[in-house]
């Protein structure tokens, strides 16, 4: 029960301004907005502006026994940031400084409510010789929540998911303590996690149900001067996915590797959506289309990645040309979303640009997106097509090959219009069945899970791995405030 | 759903070179009408995933926050995203309308700078549109205009202005050389901000007409436009101030106004017809279009100027997004010897608003100093000596809020009456 006094307890901590349970604020957060997962309740959203302020709300949440969600803009697919217990939303925008850039060792320090945009407005600006690497995600979903969910980047053929690129982690526990981990927890570098125990691990892959993430360090990558992207089509998935294998094997200073099908065009509002087919096959269309990117420090590097790409491409049949050459011969709207993907046509943003968070007017999407074997993704794609060609959707795949194509990442995105419940009913349907076909392969494993779907895995870890979670759960949350209800950490 | 009217493809617009792309137009969008009510425009409200991209502006000068509302207020609610969720939520009535609720959309000065990052078609073209409906629906249900609001608005209908002055005053800036010509059928609507605080402006204007040895007259019957009790979601009663307007103007045979005032402007040439239904058919001109046509056509020459001086530009809200004239001050500016103009990084559609549209100056002056501020700023991180604009009410929001005089604030109208 939230009392007006602990309403003023928090008030006290971060200002008047910066507390609210008014229900036009707290509606804002107690539903992503975009998923057919079902509403929580936020009865408090909270901003504080320090990882002091952070620790002394957590302090009042243990004294009250109130659950506590870490957020920063809330829409993650899966509805992890969704309050299922009601309880205090921390809204984390007000910690939005970057606070260091460091070019020698390649990193930058960020506080927890960075934001995508800010992120790349800050190093356009004063670092434009380094990148972060752009998430496909909306330019206000936060930089560290991607990181901590395994969100990925266009640099994940080259650095791996966002995990991949913490050096770094200042946080508040579950039991209020602040730590830090790797080489800034006994030095001002944060430089990596080598070599002491990694216990970013404690916070990785959590989805905030150990604590609340005030500062990371994440990896920064120079900005070479030489870079091309091709676009090879293919008719079908199965058709282009070997040649993407094959070249995730081949180095060539490829940094990215990307597979979509024309799907994701419907979505993306790129084609007319009257005159669209659910199944863009059927037009006769091409399925597939992989994004190649490539950088060299060279031209004498880049031309002969570049030839040794367009060999490979050739091996397979399919057409090595770049994004630029291959758009000319798409449809004007398509010329847009390709436009804005990759640097060299002029682009490099995030995906809201297209104007697709609207899901083709419906403004719902949800996914099943699973980290997989390169050996299944072809196969991920073929079993959800087949269940969203069953319910008249457009099957909307897309996959990336991550960390020198060591393993993939597959997702089957479906919209619908979450201002109809029965829409919403389907969409769950359809979501549920593909995540069951999809399962039949082995090692697919899914992030950022709804709440139906952690049970199944909680279920299929082996017990001794399931039980050290539980304790380390118990140790760092003793009270179970931390997003209860949530992620295979939660209960 | 309902079923889809899209209206012709438009071309997508590439920058080469310059690292971002940019729509110019966007493709496939639904068949709307603008200045309809909350009901109309239900439909599109809940295809804001609240994915932030309202925040943000995506230029080739930098990605910057562009929503003086949401980063003063900070909670989503504030932002355009959390706005749009929240007239879903009215609408299909999940919420109910609330003091909170209409203050939230009230802390707003409607300068949408926020419509322009947003790529879903109906939010970037529209999403202006529901948040005056939104208002309107306050005013309906007694949750609006916000106190300070209401006062102005009372003086409004009583003294026709909203400075609390008396409209004998009115015309008490203009100076006895100021020639007018009675029969004239060119009215200088010189607007309340310019009658009232900031008279340079009138002045400047009036001079230039006489310069340019144009026949016009200023009415004696000139009232406030309505803008500030059209823009709090007063509809009606700024409707009848409009139609008291027409009648007065209509009646003085008047065919053309030029105003020196970006808010009149605005209302007299978009308001007017298409909002109140009031076919005036008088032909309105901002004082920047006139000058650029005279500046073209010779007919206006400007001197050697011979101090050198760096200026920047600042859009406001009224010309520049609600009606798209960005590039004719600029055009001016650029003609005058020894004006070096650089651009802020927020520039055009991507303009950082000054903070006083919208009611918000008079109710909630924290907001309006934070957006002033942050503009000033901006302003003189280009190193620039003046802040130029050519709307009355942000010059008198800069002037009101430079300290130490590090740099100035002029209208366009005294920048050109200096050098002709």
């Amino acid at each position: 029960m939230i009392s007006h006094e602990i309403v003023s307890e928090l008030e006290s901590v971060v200002g008047e301004k910066y507390v609210s349970d008014d229900p036009e604020i707290t509606y804002l957060y107690h539903y992503d907005f975009i998923t057919a997962e079902p509403e929580g309740k936020c009865d408090i959203a909270i901003m504080p502006n320090s990882a002091e302020e952070v620790q002394e709300i957590i302090k009042i949440a243990n004294k009250n026994r109130i659950p506590v969600v870490p957020w920063v803009s809330g829409i993650n697919f899966g509805s992890i940031a969704t309050p299922r217990r009601g309880g205090i939303v921390i809204d984390m925008r007000r910690m939005n400084r970057i606070l260091e850039v460091n070019e020698d060792d390649m990193y930058a320090v960020l506080e927890g409510g960075v934001t995508w945009a800010d992120l790349k407005g800050y190093l356009d600006k004063h670092h434009p010789n380094f990148k972060a690497g752009i998430t496909w995600s909306p330019p206000g979903t936060g930089v560290i929540p991607s990181c901590l969910c395994y969100g990925m980047f266009d640099l994940g053929m080259q650095g791996g998911t966002g995990a991949e690129f913490v050096n770094g982690i200042e946080a508040v526990l579950g039991s209020g303590e602040l730590v830090r981990v790797g080489s800034c927890s006994l030095s001002n570098y944060w430089y990596g996690r080598q070599p002491l125990p990694d216990l970013t691990g404690l916070f990785i892959g959590w989805e905030g149900t150990t604590g609340v993430v005030t500062k990371m360090g994440i990896k920064l990558w120079p900005k070479l001067p030489y870079r091309a992207d091709f676009l090879p089509i293919a008719q079908t998935v199965e058709e282009g996915v070997p040649l993407m294998l094959k070249l995730s094997k081949a180095g060539l200073g490829i940094i990215d590797l990307c597979i979509i099908n024309l799907g994701w065009a419907q979505s993306l509002m790129c084609l007319d959506q009257n005159n669209v087919a659910n199944d863009p096959v059927e037009l006769g269309l091409p399925d597939f289309l992989g994004l190649i990117s490539t950088q060299a420090y060279t031209e004498k590097q880049h031309e002969a990645q570049c030839e040794a790409i367009r060999d490979i491409c050739n091996e397979f049949n399919l057409d090595p040309l770049s994004v630029k050459e291959q758009m000319e011969s798409f449809p004007e709207n398509l010329q847009g979303l390709m436009g804005h993907l990759t640097p060299s046509t002029g682009g490099q943003t995030p995906m809201q640009f297209w104007g697709c968070w609207n899901f083709s007017r419906g403004g719902g999407g949800e996914w099943i997106g699973s980290y997989v074997s390169t050996r299944n993704v072809a196969k991920y794609y073929n079993l959800s097509r087949e269940v969203c060609i069953k319910y008249n959707r457009p099957p909307q795949f897309y996959g990336r090959l991550l960390f020198g194509g060591h393993y993939c990442v597959a997702r089957t995105n479906i919209n619908f219009n979450k201002n109809d419940p029965e829409e919403i009913k389907t969409a769950r349907k359809v979501l549920h069945e593909i995540h069951e076909a999809v399962q039949e392969l082995d090692g697919v494993v899914m992030y950022k899970p709804p709440i139906w779907a952690v049970q199944y895995y909680k279920d299929k870890t082996i017990p001794g791995t399931t039980k050290l979670i539980e304790d380390i759960k118990k140790v760092v949350d003793p009270n179970n405030i931390m997003n209860p209800g949530q992620g295979i950490g939660g209960d | 759903m309902e079923e889809i009217n899209t209206v012709e493809k438009e071309p997508i617009e590439y920058l080469e070179g310059k690292g971002i792309t940019k729509l110019t137009k966007v493709a496939t969008q639904q068949k709307l009408d603008r200045n309809k009510n909350l009901d109309y425009y239900k439909d599109i409200f809940y295809q804001c995933g609240k994915c932030g991209t309202c925040r943000t502006a995506y230029h080739e000068e930098g990605w910057a926050r562009i929503c003086p509302s949401g980063e003063f207020g900070k909670f989503e609610a504030y932002y355009l995203g959390g706005k749009n969720l929240l007239a879903w939520a009215v609408s299909s009535e999940t919420l109910k309308w609330t003091e909170k609720l209409a203050n939230i959309f009230y802390q707003c000065s409607l300068c949408l700078a926020c419509t322009q990052q947003c790529q879903i078609p109906e939010i970037h073209n529209f999403a202006g549109e529901w948040l005056m409906a939104m208002r309107e629906d306050a005013v309906k249900l007694g949750f609006g205009p916000m106190p300070e609001q209401a006062r102005y608005s009372e003086h409004v209908l009583k003294e026709n202005n909203p400075y609390m002055e008396k409209h004998a005053d009115r015309l008490n800036w203009l100076p006895s050389h100021i020639k007018q010509t009675p029969d004239a059928k060119l009215a200088y609507f010189v607007g309340c901000t310019s009658s009232y605080r900031e008279q340079g402006i009138a002045i400047a204007t009036a001079e230039i007409l006489n310069s340019l040895q144009v026949d016009f007259k200023i009415l004696e019957e000139e009232k406030c436009c309505s803008s500030p009790v059209y823009m709090t979601g007063q509809t009606e009663k700024a409707k009848e101030i409009a139609e008291n307007n027409v009648k007065a103007y209509k009646d003085a045979g008047i065919e053309q106004i030029i105003t020196s005032c970006a808010g009149c402007y605005r209302t007299w040439k978009d308001t007017y017809p298409n909002k109140f239904g009031l076919d005036h058919g008088i032909e309105i001109t901002h004082l920047p279009e006139f000058l650029l046509k005279k500046l073209s056509s010779g007919e206006l020459k400007i001197n050697n100027n011979k101090t050198p001086m760096k200026i920047t530009y600042h859009d406001p809200c009224h010309i520049g997004r609600h009606m798209g004239i960005y590039e004719q001050p600029r055009d001016v500016l650029r003609r005058i010897p020894g004006i070096e103009l650089i651009e802020m990084d927020r520039n055009r559609q991507n303009a950082w608003c000054c903070g006083s549209g919208g009611g918000v100056r008079s109710a909630f002056n924290e907001l309006s100093s934070f957006a002033a501020n942050e503009r000033i700023q901006e302003a003189k991180e280009t190193t620039a000596e003046a802040i130029v604009s050519c709307c009355p009410f942000c010059l008198n929001q800069f002037k009101n809020n430079i300290k130490n005089n590090k740099i100035q604030a002029l209208d366009l109208s005294e920048l050109v009456k200096r050098v002709i």
